[in-house]
């Protein structure tokens, strides 16, 4: 009992931080630099993957004995893609004007490499509880990511935060909005695709700041979890 | 030959027909209610620029297409009609002039030739410049209200940086030009239709939604 509780954890603190896959892994840029303009944006293509990342991960491990090693490949693949395509097809009966604004990004889900990896790394590997967790745990990890570059470039290059957010959640969320900065201000730069870039290195800097501050750390012990990651 | 040399291949056939069997099945399920919210959103789109008043004729039915020199995609002509008369014209048209790629209008004319109103339905162009042509970021795109193809002169149908009448989007050169002549384009071919235009059949056959920019690419 004691070692699966200890086990979430560890698949929760590699999800979140020690193997996030927008800042570790780097897997998923394309989604992952191509949306994030907005907050709002940020949050829609977040939520989505989410999802696909649990149902394509729970799928992959309920069927994880069935699927030999020749074919797993070729499975997995067909399982995410179906896994998205019923996501936007839901989207589209159901959310109509949901799928308006997330339209372009969800089939892009298609393109995040994090979902193959985490069929072939984990979930083929696990039961389906812990690959239920996993799926969470790296969906929620690569969310905030997406979030927080998204909040970045949107307040460096519109001066808001959470614009257009009834789009996604309805019309309560206008209230969401915050300007702050006046109206027009802004860095086109950051709106732009070299600003995605630059957002994500200062990102990926920020942690690698915050993993190495404790010099004090014995150095051997920090190689050793660094090989322990990749 | 034994069998667990197949195995493999039968596990994959197997995954494939259930991925197949779940697909055909959703698509069922919500074919009809994908269509049924395509039409009420273009209906959405259509009263925002003409009151739902203004006509009693199926307006999201009552089209036909047809090319016009100088737009990307064959120009669509929704036909307003009221007691049977010709109300107005909505146009749904699409420009590849744009800065970064197409920009899709709608644009409503009165009988008489005058513009109604145009909205921008879909388009990439920068965000926090080229936006400014969405409603919901400026009243730019309301200086075409009223206007008609003698309404600037013919020479003044033009952004202002170009000698026209029409404002220009500071740092947004090229689509105010873009859409600019995407509307002049419009009312010359609302012109030259005439009353071709009220008389000609409906081309519906079904339901049957304009698929977005997105989707054609």
């Amino acid at each position: 009992m004691d070692r699966t509780l200890t086990f979430r954890k560890l698949i929760w603190r590699q999800g979140l931080w020690q193997n996030n896959p927008g800042l570790v892994q780097l897997l998923g840029l394309c989604p992952l630099l191509a949306v994030t303009t907005t907050t709002v944006n940020g949050l829609g293509l977040g939520l989505a993957t989410i999802f696909v990342l649990v149902c394509s991960n729970l799928a992959v491990s309920l069927l994880r004995s069935t699927l030999q090693p020749e074919i797993r490949i070729p499975a997995f693949v067909l399982i995410i893609a179906t896994t998205v395509t019923v996501v936007d097809l839901s989207l589209q009966a159901w959310w109509h004007d949901l799928s308006r604004t997330l339209g372009i990004f969800v089939p892009l889900i298609v393109t995040n490499c994090t979902i193959l990896a985490r069929a072939e790394a984990f979930a083929s590997r696990q039961p389906p509880i812990s690959a239920l967790h996993d799926g969470l745990a790296q969906g929620i990890g690569f969310a905030l990511v997406l979030i927080a570059l998204g909040a970045g470039r949107e307040l460096i290059g519109q001066g808001s935060v959470f614009a257009d957010a009834d789009l996604l959640l309805g019309p309560w969320a206008e209230g969401l909005t915050v300007q702050m900065m006046p109206e027009g201000w802004g860095l086109l730069l950051a709106m732009l695709p070299p600003g995605a870039f630059i957002g994500l290195g200062l990102l990926v800097a920020l942690r690698q700041y915050l993993i190495q501050r404790p010099v004090a750390a014995p150095l051997t012990q920090d190689m050793n979890t660094r090989t322990a990651q990749t | 030959m034994s069998l667990k040399r197949w195995k493999p291949a039968i596990a994959l056939i197997a995954v494939g027909l259930l991925a197949a069997t779940i697909l055909a099945g959703l698509d069922r399920l919500t074919r009809d209610r994908i269509a049924l919210e395509q039409e009420r959103r273009a209906l959405a789109a259509l009263t925002e620029l003409l009151p739902a008043e203004r006509f009693d004729n199926e307006l999201v039915t009552d089209w036909f297409e047809q090319p016009v020199t100088g737009l990307e995609r064959p120009v669509r002509f929704y036909r307003a009609r009221l007691d049977g008369q010709p109300s107005a014209a909505v146009l749904d048209l699409v420009t590849s002039r744009g800065y970064s790629g197409d920009i899709r209008l709608l644009v409503a004319i009165e009988t008489d030739g005058t513009i109604i109103g145009v909205r921008v339905l879909e388009h990439r162009e920068t965000p926090g410049l080229g936006d400014r042509i969405e409603i919901r970021r400026s009243d730019w795109i309301r200086q075409f209200d009223g206007a008609s193809l003698d309404h600037p002169a013919p020479d003044a149908w033009a952004p202002d940086r170009r000698g026209g009448q029409f404002d220009t989007l500071s740092n947004a050169t090229i689509t105010t030009a873009a859409i600019t002549d995407a509307v002049r384009l419009g009312l010359e071919a609302f012109d030259s239709l005439g009353d071709a235009l009220w008389t000609r059949e409906s081309e519906m056959q079904g339901l049957e939604i304009r698929p977005d920019l997105s989707q054609n690419s």
